[in-house]
């Protein structure tokens, strides 16, 4: 016995020591220091230890249902019903009638029947007409009754049952819960009036978990790889979510017919459509690039460029537009940028596929930079971001890199995954923005990464919308 | 990215060699293909050079696997025999669809295999190099139904009437163009256009209405045609000539011989010259230091090591002291520049046979002012036990606007996947109230928050856009009100070191306790959310919350 009550709470030994024989109301116990919640938790408790019991009465009440409520406000659907054909001339098609009533179909179907049950109403060839007899026997108001149960009042049991088939009253069930002491608990109280008897916990018993407050696991994750670039002495750039096709495409060396550039590969603007260029010197530079080559030693495209389409405004579609806005704005060299950038692309929306995502890109701009050195920089990060045990290099394409290459890496847990892409910038951009040496530029699928450092399966719980898996995510450490 | 239908069987027919399935993916690296699918003997190849339609066929890319292996080497030389078909082009098409090129290829051995291929090539040339047919529609036809010589001709929508492929009856040129499957998608190439352009022989028998549909009669290939008549139309000379000789080629690689055709042009300066003889199989050179190997490449290769890389990827070298001269076909269109002569050599090389390199650069990184500054903010949110949420940036009007009763502007996308992704957010708080609704069978109190950015339209920035970064708490339990709220942006300004001042205001969105705030200058609003708006998104709790721009 001494032993159980060493263990009781603060709450149960305060409970205990006010309960009797009688079955008393838990809100006989509350005040501001003691929640009506913690008595019942604490009564739930001594229950369960067999100190008191626990009495459950079950009691029903009925109350209006929003019907009811309006029913009340507005008048009964029957009145309503006679009263707006009386208005109409004593006679109507159903459909008029239905419509300035203002009653929904059920209500209308039963405020109906309930006339034509009284003969206050004929309907014959699809008409509906005054028949006289409501004048000499009108019908009882329910509203009054209505008002009755509003009050809580006695009413009869044929009105009840009526308003409850017609759905303006509801009734629920309440579960009263009372207490009473247990001899047990009388024995209790009398150790616990005698001497004071210290708490001891049960070091093992479960307690209540902490709903702490927490970053976003993908935000926690990509403040990591941030931190991680940083180290490797990397300057972040920055990523407007609206750009210019200009930077998007036309700096990139995309020709402006290119399919990426239409309806089904990326999104448009409404509005802002149109935005501004950078100055003539540059627009004339890539012009060139364009059309003939430029100041590189190269063929250009061969056609007219548009600057019309060049200024047309487009969400980022991959990061490196921002990167290409670095060369245009003028770079340090040698540098080395990056930028982890909100990127958007048509695309369905599924377990695998975001329609905005993030991207991590870059480059390193340097003298005596080269294709080994791009090598050397994309297994560096798939050594040190993913844990890669190995890698392999494949032959790519992209419009703004040559040469360019895929990374796979070989991951100990999800085997080859594509890692990366990258490439050196094409000289008919860097020649023609005036850059001096070589960029290597490069760029990440974070996005899968991810998903494996957060345990998930499903892209779209980077954003999660579930605020219960929130609570439960694990913080992320790489 | 075209994605190509390969025959296993039909591969290793023109490769001369059976392969084993992970020979065949290394075999791929060469054209940048990787196998995207494989059942039995149906293989799925993507194909990432979207600028050399010569691969897009298995004949393609056997063409260029054969060089890289060593098996050939060098440019491959197609002979192309004098034919006698003229093609003449009317005037009247000039500003239209002013050019064909035409070529003949005799004796090919028509199998499954071949029309499959055929009709792929002609296909993903088209669409993808032909931009959707724009640039170069491309029409095959049974030679021996023909009768040459074959005009390139306009005609109005009352001269003319033929039956188009899978038709039974004959048509206008505008009932093609509005029922029939092909005219449908393509119609917008002959848009404001009255004159049609028509491939018709001597004896007025329809072959084609370029670039929509072929005629019934002439246009269709079965395994009985032996002798084919090619045609491309478009607007750009090199445009066509490239995708003729594509498809010759991959006709050739099965047997077929090449025979000429001379394109009569009109008398307009428009055209350069009186007649062409079509295909031509031109090349082109480059010429480049060769230093320039070593200088992006690290390699340091012997003259011979070079020519044989470049010959294995179809180049025919020259090298004179420093000066290298490389000469490769003409469709090699996407050859601009050294650079990319110098890939072809690197993928010859083989890019794992290199040995990467450290980069050695002495450079301090750093991150963004605003990103260090949204981490700090967030740092005093979740000590006040708020749970960060992160929410798209595309939405709806119906979050946005609708549900708080605003009537607003927003930067919005013409071509939006469904109308829930049609615009940008301009506030994020109705972002979280729609996450909230989604969430109400988790605990209460439920207190979250977000920084995220927000886009206004404002024309006097480059992009047409402020975009902001916003940071909104929002909080929902049965006692939650202007007070809790109020402390909540309280502390954390306090602990920000940031000036705070509220002023009482009236929001759409927001009940009778609400206040303008303004933040070391930038303005906010906090309150508690009206009722009817809670409800909009389906919450019947009480919520406070407040925004304000970082």
């Amino acid at each position: 016995m001494i032993e159980e009550i060493k263990q009781l709470s603060d709450i149960e030994r305060i409970l205990i020591l006010k309960i009797n024989n009688s079955k008393q109301s838990f809100s006989d116990f509350s005040n501001s220091s003691f929640s009506i919640d913690s008595v019942r938790r604490a009564a739930g408790w001594l229950a369960k230890k067999e100190f008191a019991e626990i009495i459950k009465t079950e009691s029903e009440k009925y109350f209006l249902s929003i019907k009811g409520e309006q029913a009340l406000e507005r008048g009964m659907p029957e009145v309503i019903l006679l009263n707006k054909l009386k208005e109409l001339g004593g006679e109507t098609s159903f459909k008029e009638l239905q419509s300035s009533s203002g009653l929904d179909f059920k209500e209308f179907s039963i405020a109906l029947g309930i006339n034509k049950k009284n003969a206050f109403v004929i309907i014959s060839s699809g008409k509906i007409s005054l028949t006289g007899v409501d004048n000499d026997s009108p019908l009882t108001d329910l509203s009054l009754v209505l008002k009755k149960v509003k009050g809580d009042e006695k009413i009869s049991q044929n009105d009840l049952s009526e308003l409850l088939d017609r759905g303006l009253v509801e009734k629920k069930t309440f579960v009263d819960r009372k207490i009473r002491i247990l001899q047990k608990g009388i024995d209790a109280q009398k150790i616990l009036l005698e001497k004071k008897i210290d708490r001891v916990f049960d070091v093992e018993s479960v307690v209540p978990k902490i709903l702490i407050g927490k970053k976003s696991p993908y935000v926690q994750f990509l403040n990591q790889i941030r931190s991680n670039l940083v180290a490797h002495g990397f300057e972040e750039m920055y990523s407007p979510l609206i750009v210019s096709e200009f930077y998007n495409f036309d700096v990139l060396f995309q020709s402006q017919n290119h399919p990426a550039r239409t309806l089904s590969d990326s999104y448009q603007l409404k509005q802002p459509s149109k935005g501004k260029l950078p100055n003539k010197k540059i627009v004339d530079a890539i012009r060139a690039a364009h059309e003939t080559g430029g100041k590189a030693k190269s063929s250009g495209w061969g056609y007219k460029w548009s600057e019309e389409i060049a200024s047309r405004l487009v969400p980022a579609m991959h990061g490196t537009a921002h990167s290409a806005r670095k060369l245009v704005e003028g770079i340090e060299s040698p540098k080395k940028y990056f930028s982890i950038a909100r990127c958007f692309r048509p695309d369905v929306l599924d377990a695998t596929h975001l329609l905005e995502f993030n991207q991590m890109e870059g480059f390193v701009v340097g003298e005596n930079l080269d294709f080994r050195h791009l090598l050397g920089m994309l297994k560096d990060f798939a050594i040190e971001i993913a844990g890669a045990e190995k890698v392999k290099f494949f032959p790519d394409y992209y419009p703004f890199t040559e040469p360019s290459v895929q990374l796979s890496a070989k991951h100990p847990e999800l085997g080859w995954v594509e890692f990366a892409g990258a490439g050196m910038f094409r000289p008919e951009m860097l020649e023609n923005l005036g850059v001096k040496g070589e960029a290597i530029a490069w760029g990440i699928g974070i996005d899968r990464l991810a998903m494996f450092k957060l345990g998930i399966k499903d892209i779209r719980y980077l954003f999660a919308e579930d605020l219960g898996y929130l609570r439960n995510a694990k913080g992320v450490l790489l | 990215m075209p994605t190509l239908d390969v025959s296993k069987k039909d591969f290793e027919k023109l490769f001369k060699e059976k392969v084993s399935i992970s020979r065949l993916e290394e075999l791929l690296e060469y054209v940048k293909g990787e196998l995207d699918g494989q059942d039995g003997d149906s293989l799925k190849v993507e194909c990432k050079e979207t600028n050399r339609p010569d691969l897009w066929s298995t004949e393609g890319l056997v063409r260029e696997i054969l060089a890289r292996t060593g098996k050939e080497k060098g440019i491959k030389k197609y002979v192309v025999k004098k034919g006698n078909i003229e093609v003449f082009i009317n005037e009247n098409l000039q500003k239209v669809r002013p050019l064909i090129a035409c070529a003949v290829v005799k004796d090919v051995k028509i199998d499954d295999d071949f029309i499959v291929q055929m009709v792929q090539l002609q296909e993903k040339v088209g669409e993808t190099f032909g931009r959707k047919r724009r640039e170069t529609g491309i029409g095959l036809y049974d030679l021996d139904i023909m009768t040459p010589p074959v005009y390139y001709k306009g005609f109005k929508d009352d001269e003319i009437e033929f039956i188009p492929l899978d038709w039974k009856v004959p048509m206008r040129p505008s009932e093609i163009l509005s029922q029939h499957e092909k005219g449908k998608a393509y119609k917008h190439l002959l848009d404001n256009s009255k004159l049609f352009p028509i491939v018709i022989d001597s004896k007025n028998v329809v072959a084609s209405m370029p670039p929509i549909i072929n005629s019934q009669i002439t246009g269709k290939v079965t395994n009985k045609t032996k002798n084919l008549f090619i045609e491309v139309t478009g607007f750009n000379w090199t445009n066509i000539e490239i995708a003729l000789e594509v498809m010759c080629m991959a006709l050739a690689d099965r047997g077929g011989k090449i025979f000429s055709c001379k394109i009569n042009f009109p008398k307009q300066n428009f055209y350069p010259s009186k007649s062409i003889i079509t295909p031509e199989f031109k090349t082109k050179k480059i010429s480049f230091d060769k230093s320039l190997i070593e200088k992006k490449t690290g390699l340091k290769l012997n003259d011979s090591k070079i020519k044989q890389l470049l010959e294995n990827a179809r180049y025919n070298i020259s090298i004179k002291g420093n000066m290298l001269s490389a000469e490769f076909p003409a469709y090699r269109k996407d050859i601009f520049h050294a650079v990319d002569v110098i890939e072809d050599l690197l993928i010859s090389y083989g890019f794992n046979n290199i040995v990467p390199q450290k980069i050695k650069m002495s450079v301090v990184g750093s991150q963004r002012k605003e990103v260090l500054y949204a981490d700090f903010v967030r740092d005093g949110c979740i000590g006040l036990g708020l749970q960060e949420v992160l929410t798209f940036n595309l939405t709806s009007k119906e979050i946005q606007s609708e549900k708080i009763l605003l009537n607003d502007e927003f930067v919005e996308i013409v071509n939006p996947v469904s109308t829930s992704y049609q615009i940008m957010r301009k506030r994020l708080f109705p972002q979280l109230l729609s996450f909230l609704s989604k969430n109400k069978n988790q605990e209460y109190p439920q207190k979250i928050f977000e920084i995220g950015s927000c886009l206004d339209l404002d024309s006097n920035e480059e992009n047409g856009v402020k975009q902001s970064n916003n940071l909104c708490v929002v909080l929902t339990h049965t006692n939650t009100n202007f007070t809790e709220i109020k402390s909540v942006l309280v502390s954390l300004c306090d602990y920000l070191g940031l000036s705070l001042e509220l002023k009482k205001s009236e929001f759409a969105f927001l009940g009778e306790n609400s206040a303008t705030i303004i933040v070391n200058g930038k303005k906010g609003f906090i309150g508690e959310l009206k009722i009817g708006v809670a409800q909009n998104f389906g919450l019947n709790k009480p919520v406070t919350l407040f925004e304000i721009e970082l």
